[in-house]
C-alpha cells in the first residue's frame, strides 16, 4: 500500500508554481530503499580565485552600482555539525534587479561592472564569506504589481547535503506578499539575514545567514 | 541559532525555488555524461552505456523551461559511491553516480551507464529536480525489462499506474552501442509522476 507523507503547498500569485507542484502528496519511501535517495555530491573546488568578490568583475575593476555588502555564515546539519569543503553557488540581480542570464527578459538595465554570480568553498568549520552588490527587488508580475522581495540565491552541495535556497533582507516591504515567503509561514524568518556592523571592511552593509541543511540525506559528510 | 521546541535538532533552513535562472554558467559537462572521463583521457566506467532522454512537463502538458536536475546511481555493479562503501572491491573508480544538467527547454539527456542492482533492489537513478515555481522534488526511475522490477520494494509500494510512470521505456540503441530509455516526468495535473518525501520518510 503506498503510504503518503507532505502535500506541498502552492505559492499564492505564482503562476510558475500552479503549473509545477505536485496534486498528491509526497510518497513515503519504503525504510528498506531510504538509503538510495542520498545522493552523495563529490567534492568540487569548481571555483575562481576571485569568486567570493562579487562586488567587482574582477580585480581592479570598479564596483557594480549599488551598496556592497558581505554574507557570511556557517553551513551545519541539523545535528550541529559544521559541514566543510560543501560548494556555495551564488547568484543575485544586480542593483537594477536584473539577472545576468540570457533568459532574463525583463529588459531591466544591466551593470558592466556587475556579474552576479559566483561560488566559495565552505572552510575545515563549516564557513563561508563573500561579498556582492546588495540586489535589487523586481516586479514579478506586472499584471497585479507583485514585486519579488530582494534576495540572494544559495546552491549548497558537499557529501549528501544539498540545499537550495534563498536569503532575504530584514524589513523588506515586499517580503510579505512574496509566494515561497508565504509558504514558508512564521519559518521565513530563519531565511532572513541578520545584519551586522561592517565599519572595519569595506562593504556597507552585513548579514549574517547561517545555514541548517535538513533531514536524513545531511547525513552524509566530507 | 533556532532550536526546534523540545529537540535538539537545530531547525532547518527553509528550502526556496531555484527561480528561473539557475545560472548556465554554473554548467559542467562532465556532470552530463558519467561515460566520459574528461578530455583527452583514456579509459571509461565499466558497463553498458545508457542515454536516459525524455521531457520534464508541467501540469498543462508544457516543458518545465529551465529545469535543474540531478541524477544518483549505483555503479555497474550496484555499489553506490557513498562513504559506507569506501574500499569496496566492487567499487569503480572511474564512476562516482553524481550527474547534473540544466535543460533550458525542459528536453533532458543523460548519458551514463545502467546501474547494477543492488540489494534486493532493481536498477534505478534517483532524479532530483528544482526549477522556477517549485524547491525540489525527488523521484527514481526504473528500466523496462528487467525482471527485478516485479519485486523492487520502490515499485511495490505503489499502484499500477504509478509503477508505469517510473520505469522508461526501452527506445533503441545509438550507432555507438548506447541503450536509448525514454522517459517523461510531469511535475503536476493527471498523468502525474510520483514524487517521495525525502524529510518525513
Amino acid at each position: 500500500m503506498t503510504q503518503f507523507g507532505r502535500q506541498l503547498g502552492i505559492g499564492p500569485t505564482d503562476n510558475t508554481s500552479d503549473q509545477r507542484t505536485p496534486r498528491k502528496p509526497l510518497r513515503l519511501i519504503p525504510s528498506v530503499a531510504r538509503e538510495s535517495f542520498v545522493p552523495v555530491v563529490p567534492a568540487r573546488y569548481v571555483m575562481r580565485t576571485h569568486e567570493w568578490d562579487m562586488t567587482r568583475i574582477a580585480p581592479g575593476r570598479p564596483r557594480g552600482d549599488g551598496t556592497p555588502i558581505e554574507v557570511k555564515g556557517t553551513l551545519r546539519n541539523e545535528n550541529g555539525t559544521p559541514i566543510r569543503d560543501a560548494l556555495i553557488e551564488i547568484w543575485n540581480a544586480n542593483h537594477h534587479g536584473r539577472y545576468r542570464h540570457v533568459e532574463d527578459a525583463s529588459g531591466l538595465q544591466l551593470d558592466e561592472n556587475f556579474f552576479g554570480m559566483g561560488r566559495v568553498v565552505t572552510d575545515e568549520d563549516g564557513n563561508y564569506c563573500f561579498w556582492t552588490i546588495s540586489p535589487g527587488a523586481y516586479l514579478a508580475r506586472p499584471d497585479i504589481g507583485r514585486w519579488r522581495p530582494k534576495h540572494i540565491h544559495l546552491s549548497v552541495s558537499g557529501g549528501s547535503a544539498r540545499l537550495i535556497t534563498q536569503m532575504y533582507f530584514p524589513d523588506e516591504p515586499n517580503n510579505a506578499s512574496d509566494p515561497m515567503a508565504i509558504l514558508m509561514g512564521d519559518g521565513f524568518e530563519n531565511n532572513i539575514g541578520k545584519p551586522y556592523e561592517t565599519s572595519d571592511l569595506d562593504v556597507d552593509e552585513g548579514y549574517r545567514f547561517d545555514i541548517v541543511v535538513g533531514g536524513r540525506n545531511a547525513t552524509f559528510f566530507e | 541559532m533556532t532550536q526546534d521546541n523540545g529537540s535538539n535538532l537545530l531547525k532547518a533552513t527553509n528550502e526556496d525555488t531555484s527561480g528561473p535562472f539557475f545560472p548556465i554558467y554554473f554548467q559542467d559537462e562532465s556532470l552530463e555524461d558519467l561515460t566520459v572521463l574528461g578530455p583527452g583521457i583514456v579509459g571509461a566506467p565499466s558497463g553498458q552505456h545508457i542515454i536516459l532522454c525524455g521531457r520534464v512537463l508541467d501540469r498543462h502538458g508544457n516543458l518545465a523551461n529551465g529545469v535543474l536536475m540531478e541524477f544518483w546511481q549505483a555503479n555497474a555493479k550496484g555499489i553506490y559511491n557513498s562513504p559506507d562503501n569506501l574500499g569496496h572491491p566492487d567499487l569503480d573508480p572511474w564512476f562516482n553516480g553524481y550527474g547534473r544538467l540544466r535543460s533550458a527547454s525542459g528536453e533532458y539527456k543523460f548519458c551514463t551507464i545502467m546501474p547494477g542492482a543492488s540489494d534486493n533492489r532493481a536498477p534505478n537513478i534517483t532524479i532530483t529536480l528544482f526549477s522556477d515555481g517549485i524547491s525540489r522534488i525527488v523521484t527514481q526511475v526504473f528500466f523496462e525489462g528487467h525482471k527485478a522490477n516485479e519485486t523492487d520494494p520502490v515499485l511495490k509500494s505503489l499502484g499500477t499506474d504509478d509503477q508505469a510512470r517510473l520505469i522508461a521505456r526501452h527506445g533503441g540503441h545509438t550507432d555507438g552501442g548506447a541503450e536509448i530509455y525514454l522517459l517523461d516526468i510531469v511535475m503536476a495535473g493527471a498523468n502525474e509522476t510520483p514524487f517521495f518525501d525525502d524529510f518525513e520518510s
